[in-house]
Parts: C-alpha cells; sequence; structure tokens
C-alpha cells in the first residue's frame, strides 16, 4: 500500500511542488534586483535604439513599410515584451548548473526536470511581465501615445499571448539543453539570441526582411513568438488568417514542449559530473 | 616617539637594489628597451592564455559563429531599413556601417586581446591579485591579459569586413594626410573603448562584488554607440558624448574622416578623449589598486 503511494507520488509530484519553484525564482529575482534589471538592459537599450530610429524615420507622419509612428511604437513595445518574458533565468542559468555539475542535484529531486524549470520561468515572468507594463507606461509617457489594438483584435492579441511562454520557455530550454553537448554557455545563448532576434520579427518586422529571410522564418518557431501577437495586435491578420497564426503557435507550443522531452532523455545520458 | 619602532621586514627594502646600476639583476633600461619588453611580457601572457581557450576546439567555433551571427542580425535589420530609405537622419547607408563597424571591432580587440579586464572583478572578489601584486611586471597589464574571449575574433572578422566595405563604398578622397587622420582616429577609438572597460570594471576594488554589474551595464549603454548620434534626444546624446564617451568610438571619428555634419569637427578631439580616457583608466585602477587588501585567507 505505502509502497504503491510512494512510487505513485515519484511519477507525479504534487502541483504544490511547482508551485514552490515558481515562488523561489520569483523571490530570487526580486532579492537580486541589481543582477534582473542588468539582465534586462541589453533589451531596454535596443528598445530605446529602435525607438529612436523608428522615430527619426517615421515622426514626420509618414509611414515605412506599412508602418506608422504609433504603430511602430506599439509593434516595438510588443517586441520588448515578448522578447523579456523567461529570459531572466535562462539557458545562462541552466548552462551553468551542467557545467558545473550542480545539475547532478536537481537530478535527485523527485520532480520532473523540465516542468520545474517551467515552474521556475513561470514564476519570474510574473516578475517580468510587471516590468514590461512598467516599460509601456514609460514609452507612453515620454515617446506619445501608442496605436490601440485593432478593432475586434483584442481577444485575438490575448489569446496568442497565452501559448508564448511555454513557447519562449522552450527555445530558451532547448539553448540550456545544447550546454549538455557543447559545455559552453556563452556562446549557446549569444546564438540563441541571435536567431530569436532575427526570425522573430522583435529587432524588425517580417515583412521589411528579404524574401529567402521571411520565406525561413515562415518555417521556424521563432515567428509566434514577436511577429504572430504583433499581427494580430496591428490588425494586420484578421479572420481565417488569425485562426491559422494561432493554431500554428498552439501547434509549436506542444511540438516544442514534448520535443524537448525527447531531446531531455539523450542530452542527459552526455551527463558526466566529477566527484561532488 | 617610540624607540622599539616595528623591525623593517626583508620585504620593505626591496626597492633599494633596483636604482642601484652595478647590480646585474635589475639592469638599467632605456624607455624603448622597457616598452618593448612590456609588449613581448604582454603578447607571451596572452598567448599562454590563447593556447589554453583553444584547446576546447568546439567553444572556438561557437564563440567565433555566435559572435559573427550577431552582428550579421545587426547588419540585415540595417539592410531592412535602407532598402525603404534612402539615409537615416543624413547618414546614407555606407556610412551607417562605418559607425556600425567602429563598435564591432572595438568590441573585438576589448574581447581578444584585453579580456581580463573583465575578470578583474572576480580576481578582487577573491584574492587573486595578490600573486600579480609579487610579478616584476605592471599589474594593470596582468589583469587585462589573463583571459581571451574568442568571441572577438569573430567580432574582428565582420567589423573588419564592415569597416572595408563602408570604407570602399563612402564617398572620400583618399589623401596620404586623410590615411594617416583615419589611423590616428581608429586608435584613438580602440583606446577609448578599452579604457572605458577599464575604468568602470576597477569600480570593484570599491564594491568587491564577484561581477562588475555596473561595467556589464555601461557596456550595453554603449551599444547605442552603433547608430548615428543624431537620431537619439538631445540627453542620450549629452550623455554619450560628456559622460561615457562612447560616441568617440564611432559617431564622432566617422563624422571627422568623413567631413560630415555640423559637429565634424568634434571627430579632431577624438585623440585628445582617448588621452583622457586612458588617464582616467588608469587613475581609477590605481586608486582602486591602493585600496585592494586581499582576501584575507
Amino acid at each position: 500500500m505505502t509502497g504503491t503511494t510512494v512510487a505513485a507520488a515519484a511519477v507525479r509530484p504534487p502541483l504544490r511542488a511547482y508551485r514552490a519553484y515558481a515562488r523561489i525564482s520569483a523571490r530570487t529575482v526580486l532579492t537580486y534586483r541589481l543582477n534582473f534589471a542588468l539582465g534586462l538592459f541589453g533589451l531596454l537599450f535596443q528598445l530605446l535604439a529602435l525607438l529612436s530610429i523608428w522615430g527619426v524615420l517615421l515622426r514626420a507622419g509618414n509611414t515605412v513599410g506599412g508602418f506608422s509612428w504609433p504603430q511602430m511604437k506599439a509593434y516595438l513595445l510588443i517586441a520588448y515584451g515578448t522578447n523579456a518574458i523567461a529570459s531572466s533565468f535562462g539557458d545562462m542559468r541552466m548552462g551553468f548548473r551542467i557545467r558545473e555539475g550542480l545539475v547532478a542535484i536537481d537530478l535527485t529531486k523527485p520532480v520532473d526536470f523540465q516542468r520545474a524549470r517551467f515552474a521556475e520561468t513561470s514564476g519570474v515572468a510574473v516578475v517580468e511581465l510587471a516590468t514590461t507594463a512598467g516599460i509601456c507606461a514609460l514609452v507612453v509617457g515620454l515617446a506619445g501615445p501608442v496605436s490601440g489594438p485593432a478593432p475586434g483584435q483584442t481577444g485575438l492579441f490575448l489569446l496568442s499571448l497565452l501559448p508564448l511562454l511555454p513557447l519562449k520557455f522552450c527555445t530558451v530550454y532547448l539553448a540550456g539543453l545544447a550546454c549538455f553537448w557543447t559545455q559552453n554557455t556563452f556562446g549557446v545563448s549569444l546564438t540563441r539570441v541571435a536567431v530569436t532576434n532575427l526570425f522573430s520579427g522583435a529587432l524588425v518586422p517580417l515583412a521589411l526582411l528579404p524574401g529567402w529571410l521571411q520565406a525561413t522564418a515562415g518555417v521556424l518557431p521563432f515567428a509566434s513568438i514577436t511577429a504572430t501577437p504583433a499581427a494580430l495586435y496591428l490588425g494586420t491578420a484578421t479572420g481565417t488568417e488569425a485562426l491559422r497564426l494561432l493554431a500554428v503557435q498552439l501547434a509549436w507550443a506542444v511540438g516544442l514542449w514534448f520535443g524537448c522531452r525527447l531531446i531531455w532523455r539523450v542530452a542527459v545520458r552526455k551527463l558526466t559530473v566529477h566527484g561532488g | 616617539m617610540s624607540v622599539t619602532g616595528p623591525p623593517k621586514t626583508p620585504l620593505e627594502p626591496a626597492r633599494e637594489p633596483r636604482t642601484d646600476p652595478s647590480d646585474p639583476r635589475f639592469p638599467q633600461r632605456s624607455w624603448a628597451q622597457r616598452l618593448r619588453r612590456t609588449v613581448r611580457l604582454y603578447r607571451r601572457g596572452l598567448g599562454a592564455h590563447l593556447r589554453a581557450v583553444l584547446e576546447y576546439e568546439a567553444d572556438f567555433w561557437l564563440l567565433v559563429g555566435a559572435a559573427v551571427l550577431t552582428q550579421l542580425v545587426g547588419l540585415v535589420f540595417l539592410g531592412a531599413i535602407f532598402s525603404r530609405v534612402p539615409h537615416l537622419a543624413g547618414w546614407q547607408f555606407p556610412e551607417v556601417v562605418l559607425i556600425f563597424a567602429m563598435v564591432v571591432i572595438a568590441e573585438g580587440i576589448g574581447s581578444l586581446l584585453f579580456e581580463g579586464t573583465w575578470r578583474l572583478a572576480w580576481k578582487v572578489n577573491q584574492g587573486e591579485l595578490d600573486y600579480l601584486l609579487l610579478r616584476p611586471y605592471p599589474v594593470v597589464l596582468q589583469v587585462m591579459h589573463a583571459d581571451v574571449g574568442l568571441n572577438g575574433l569573430g567580432n574582428l572578422v565582420t567589423g573588419g569586413a564592415l569597416l572595408g566595405w563602408a570604407l570602399w563604398r563612402v564617398d572620400v578622397d583618399w589623401t596620404l594626410a586623410r590615411v594617416l587622420l583615419g589611423l590616428v582616429l581608429f586608435v584613438s577609438a580602440i583606446t577609448i573603448k578599452v579604457s572605458i572597460s577599464l575604468a568602470t570594471n576597477a569600480t570593484s576594488f570599491w564594491t568587491f562584488s564577484p561581477f562588475s554589474i555596473f561595467a556589464f551595464a555601461m557596456h550595453q549603454v554603449g551599444d547605442l554607440a552603433r547608430y548615428p548620434l543624431n537620431v537619439y534626444t538631445l540627453g542620450i546624446r549629452a550623455a554619450l558624448t560628456g559622460l561615457v564617451p562612447f560616441a568617440f568610438i564611432s559617431y564622432f571619428p566617422a563624422g571627422a574622416l568623413l567631413g560630415h555634419g555640423q559637429y565634424a569637427w568634434v571627430g579632431w578631439l577624438t585623440p585628445l578623449v582617448a588621452a583622457y580616457c586612458l588617464g582616467v583608466a588608469w587613475l581609477v585602477f590605481r586608486t582602486g589598486l591602493r585600496r585592494y587588501e586581499g582576501a584575507g585567507a
């Protein structure tokens, strides 16, 4: 009797175990506020540079690539928010734990590794969401009015934010898993940031890219992170096209989640921990 | 007045024989010899660390590739903008690429030759500077050559290619004087970048934290200098010119070389700014080093 209970508990740990992970990670970033803020610094200065550049190009009232100045501001804020989410407790931390062998401690815990990392990411996401709201208010205050959501698109936009967290988590987690092979965290993380920046549309709207890059972005999951929410918000994708984008987004989130689980099984066998 | 003062420790009078010209252990060197020795030892120290990081061949390709990719993505952004508009705040595509490339090259040289600067905070925190203090070579140089950032090679290759392309495409009459001006501006810009890194990292003598958050934050601020300064608001322009002169790494030297914009003359001040930055960095490092008291263990 007792034996089976213990076994069952080991297979599926209670939800509150994961809630504890989320709480602890949120508390960690609130304790090390300066480090957290610094982690967002890169994105913040990217936002500042992009706002300045597009401001020069669009403030006169013209449009570039179909974007007016208030629309571009909205786009850049969505790009910032979708980039900032799940960015703080990510691959660098996981890579460090793999490299130093600390991941062995994570493996001894009776929780699912991927779900535990996802719980941590979710906890931090609450803080990241709050800071993003603050940044949005600041930009509206300093750079003037931002386009609201296109009529009838608010619900679709909010719907597109739901798969965002697992989707973004998976791209970061995949980079973390790569460290089982490479042992090099910095290079992997740099690559991930560059690839995400380009193919999600965070740095420049995908519509402004040359055709072959747009085609590449079309078959990669990153467009679902920034380009999809932005298209729904600005109303460039409506009706069936909007639903198609949402379906693609959901498919990527689910597909990557289970893809990561498969890769994890292979990756964890690569681990060598020296002593302890 | 105390009669029984502390006895002279054998460490203290070590300065004496140095000034004795007849002592063969401390040969008198001319300044040229000293400079050559300094450069040679820097190269040797850096070479040792280079060999160490090259042991990990996969790391090498990963870091170089990641750096190249990062800069290419930045270039795609510029290309996307200039495929729609003819100029950005009065600057044409090759000119903006020139500005962009200068920041990339400065970062590349900083990582490749002076990456140790970024490990100073850790050394102070762990008390590792003790060893460096005992060697007959400037501590600041020992700190700076104590690591090699291979991503710097990627940045240097990409930045160099971009700079070459930009210089080929910009509308400049290449006289000998202009080539010399370009070289002086280039060396000055790199000096400014390295000096800012050193000064900001040397703040860890006061903070004792294992990583210099301030230096990393300033590095991110420096990324703003990738684009023409006149796209920014007045406050940011002033900060990047006077407060932390990142604009003298890219925007002002480019302006002086191209004779472009109403502030082109400011670029002529780049060597002065470089000397100033180097002086401040040296002063901050030296003042910090005097405060250093080891880690106790």
